[in-house]
């Protein structure tokens, strides 16, 4: 085995120190992303650039938006209970 | 000898299933739809390679307290995961927290992302294999 075969496999043999802040939430926008090409790619009729960045960053817009809706809505009802 | 009809609309779907099963996006471009394929692997892949990144191998857990669904989701991204959890089996890559369960999570859907594509591969291996027989 090379060194730069074992660097590659060495990232992926330890985890990643990420914490516990609230920025943790942000991980879930790559997974919103990949979601969404996939869905799209697998959904439209005709696959042509323009069509599928168009039709790709909708959902995702719509899911982000959905998230940060629900977000807002589960802060506000702690927001109510708390205070 | 020409085979049975029924066969032959069985035959591709199956092929086209387990290529996509194996490799993601295998399945799309075994039926020329190549813009597809390249799509859904330039998805798919990263997807759970981030997962792999984020909590390491050890994200592939059979032995531990890693839920069964977990691990079926992981599995459907490909049957190379059972590799992964074969080297894993032996405890020696602990993960804990949230690389745990991000890793967990990014791992899992692609394997979900990837069982939508399977389908999809096959749905659309069903319909040329009936049209191109007649059925």
């Amino acid at each position: 085995m090379s060194i730069a075969d074992f660097l590659v496999i060495a990232t992926f043999t330890t985890p990643e120190v990420i914490g516990t802040k609230p920025a943790l939430m942000l991980w879930l926008l790559p997974l919103a992303a990949s979601l969404a090409i996939t869905y799209k790619a697998t959904k439209l009729p005709t696959i042509t650039p323009a069509n599928f960045i168009k039709e790709t960053a909708v959902l995702f817009a719509v899911i982000t938006g959905l998230i940060i809706a629900i977000v807002l809505a589960l802060y506000a009802l702690a927001w109510l209970i708390t205070e | 000898m020409a085979r049975p009809v029924k066969e032959n609309h069985l035959l591709l779907p199956l092929i086209v299933g387990l290529l996509a099963w194996f490799v993601p996006g295998a399945g799309h471009f075994a039926l020329k739809e190549r813009r597809r394929a390249i799509i859904i692997f330039a998805a798919i892949v990263p997807t759970f390679c981030a997962g792999l990144y984020i909590g390491s191998i050890g994200v592939i857990d059979t032995v531990g307290a890693t839920p069964w669904y977990v691990y079926a989701a992981q599995i459907m991204s490909s049957p190379m995961v059972a590799v992964l959890a074969h080297v894993t089996a032996g405890g020696g890559y602990p993960v804990y927290s949230w690389p745990n369960e991000i890793g967990q999570i990014y791992t899992s859907t692609a394997g979900l992302l990837n069982l939508l594509c399977i389908v999809n591969a096959v749905y659309l291996a069903y319909l040329r294999s009936t049209q191109t027989t007649g059925g």
